[in-house]
């Protein structure tokens, strides 16, 4: 039996996905919990497939899955009207009770929250994607957040933002986040692999990207 | 209601709904000044009445549905759609929350339409007073009838085909209902064709919702059959469209 507030991701041995033909397949059970786990492949090889196979917008093609929590998928294109502001999309997307932190994270990490959304670039985008998203997150319930390459386009110290909000709520929240990673020592204690059609999980200890990435052909 | 809150904010922080407003705050007063009624103050008020709802229904049909249009293709096109459903928004919802937002813009105008009417075109008459004011409720309930299942059906068609498609299909739908079935409904009776006849039968006649000409003759309140009548069968309108719109509505561009 789940807790309702401990988010869970189950892949059943023999999902496959895939746009009516699979695509990829896990050949044993993945089981998920709360913190952070990357989604790594190559491009092509099915990364947004299974994100959005996860967060039901994309029916599996066969095989069982178990997603449990509040489910916010970001996909990697999601923009907003270019006419509105930052703090004008947070305003009407947030909590009135989590506004000020959001502005307070946006100021932190130098997203100009007055400027169009239109005339902002592709990174302070992606900040402002991920602020909504983050601070969307429902307490006192498990929660789930896919991530489709949130750190494209994103400065290193925004990142670092990023990565230190995701500690403070690990238990609570299951980040699954697809990105090619820029440098080798990034630390990936529990990564999620497409390679050969085959989807596994890899959680050895001292993991990095430098020793995953030799395991993507 | 956080797709609610987002359509609302963006439509409000574009600022074109304010270039309605004026107009139908002001055209009102401005038309008749540079038209002969300039001349005759006798028809002062029906020509205030007639600029004060002419300009309603072009900014409900051009800008009301153009703005449907560009909410139903952003949502789907964007990626939006796609987050609030993954969060539990399901189509209909968001199909909804965008027509409230809509909405919320086109209905006042409406409002303010007939604020003008009952404001500055009141007749002097103390009995014609009562029925001024039941025919302008009549006339502001029969317009919200016709118009807000068509920007439903502008916001699902948008969705699927995209923002142009959505607003120039909608807005002939609209133009052929007000202007188009008259002509036909004409050529039917100078000469019978059933196939004419069918597609006339299976039109919106949203000239029924139209009723200027009845507050410019001042000829009184519909009678209570007829307008109950009329309510029913915009009624039945909405409720097709209804069904269509949600039959078109996407959520997401991919399938």
């Amino acid at each position: 039996m789940t807790n309702a507030s401990q988010p869970l991701i189950r892949l059943g041995a023999g999902l496959e996905i895939g746009y009516g033909r699979p695509l990829a397949r896990s050949e044993r059970e993945i089981s998920l919990g709360g913190g952070t786990h990357f989604l790594l492949a190559r491009n092509g090889r099915g990364k947004t497939t299974l994100l959005r196979t996860l967060a039901k917008t994309l029916k599996k093609v066969a095989g069982d899955y178990q997603a449990e929590g509040y489910t916010q998928y970001l996909p990697e294109d999601l923009r907003f009207d270019p006419e509105i502001s930052s703090k004008a999309i947070f305003s009407a997307m947030l909590p009135k009770e989590k506004l000020q932190d959001a502005l307070a994270l946006a100021k932190n990490i130098e997203l100009d929250t007055s400027k169009l959304y239109g005339r902002l670039s592709t990174g302070n985008r992606r900040k402002a994607s991920l602020i909504m998203a983050e601070f969307s997150i429902r307490p006192n319930q498990g929660n789930i957040l896919l991530l489709d390459e949130p750190f494209s386009g994103l400065d290193a110290y925004a990142r670092q933002a990023f990565e230190e909000l995701w500690r403070k709520n690990d238990s609570q929240v299951l980040r699954l986040v697809s990105c090619h990673p820029d440098y080798d020592s990034m630390p990936m204690p529990s990564a999620v692999l497409i390679d050969q059609g085959k989807i596994t999980h890899s959680t050895e200890e001292g993991q990095t990207w430098s020793t995953l990435k030799a395991l993507l052909n | 209601m956080r797709l609610f809150h987002l359509t609302l904010t963006t439509i409000f922080r574009r600022k074109t709904w304010a270039i309605c407003v004026l107009a139908v705050m002001i055209l009102p007063f401005v038309l008749p000044k540079i038209s002969m009624a300039s001349e005759r103050p006798s028809i002062l008020q029906p020509a205030r009445i007639q600029a004060a709802w002419a300009t309603v229904w072009a900014c409900s049909l051009f800008w009301g549905l153009f703005t449907a249009a560009r909410q139903g293709e952003l949502n789907s096109k964007s990626g939006i759609g796609e987050y609030f459903l993954t969060t539990g928004v399901s189509s209909t919802r968001q199909l909804l929350e965008i027509w409230c937002a809509v909405m919320a813009f086109v209905a006042p105008l409406a409002v303010f339409g007939t604020g003008v009417c009952l404001a500055f075109a009141m007749p002097a008459d103390p009995t014609e007073r009562s029925m001024w004011w039941v025919l302008n409720l009549q006339y502001l309930t029969l317009f919200l009838l016709a118009i807000a299942p068509l920007m439903g059906l502008t916001i699902a068609l948008a969705s699927r085909f995209g923002g142009i498609s959505g607003f120039a299909a909608t807005l002939g739908l609209a133009v052929y209902g007000l202007y188009g079935v008259g002509y036909l409904d004409n050529m039917l009776k100078l000469e019978e064709n059933p196939i004419l006849q069918s597609i006339w039968l299976f039109s919106p006649q949203y000239r029924w919702a139209d009723i200027t000409q009845r507050l410019y003759f001042k000829l009184g309140v519909i009678p209570a059959p007829m307008f109950w009548k009329t309510v029913l069968y915009f009624s039945g309108i909405l409720a097709v469209y209804a069904g269509i719109s949600r039959l078109c509505f996407r959520t997401k561009t991919l399938a």
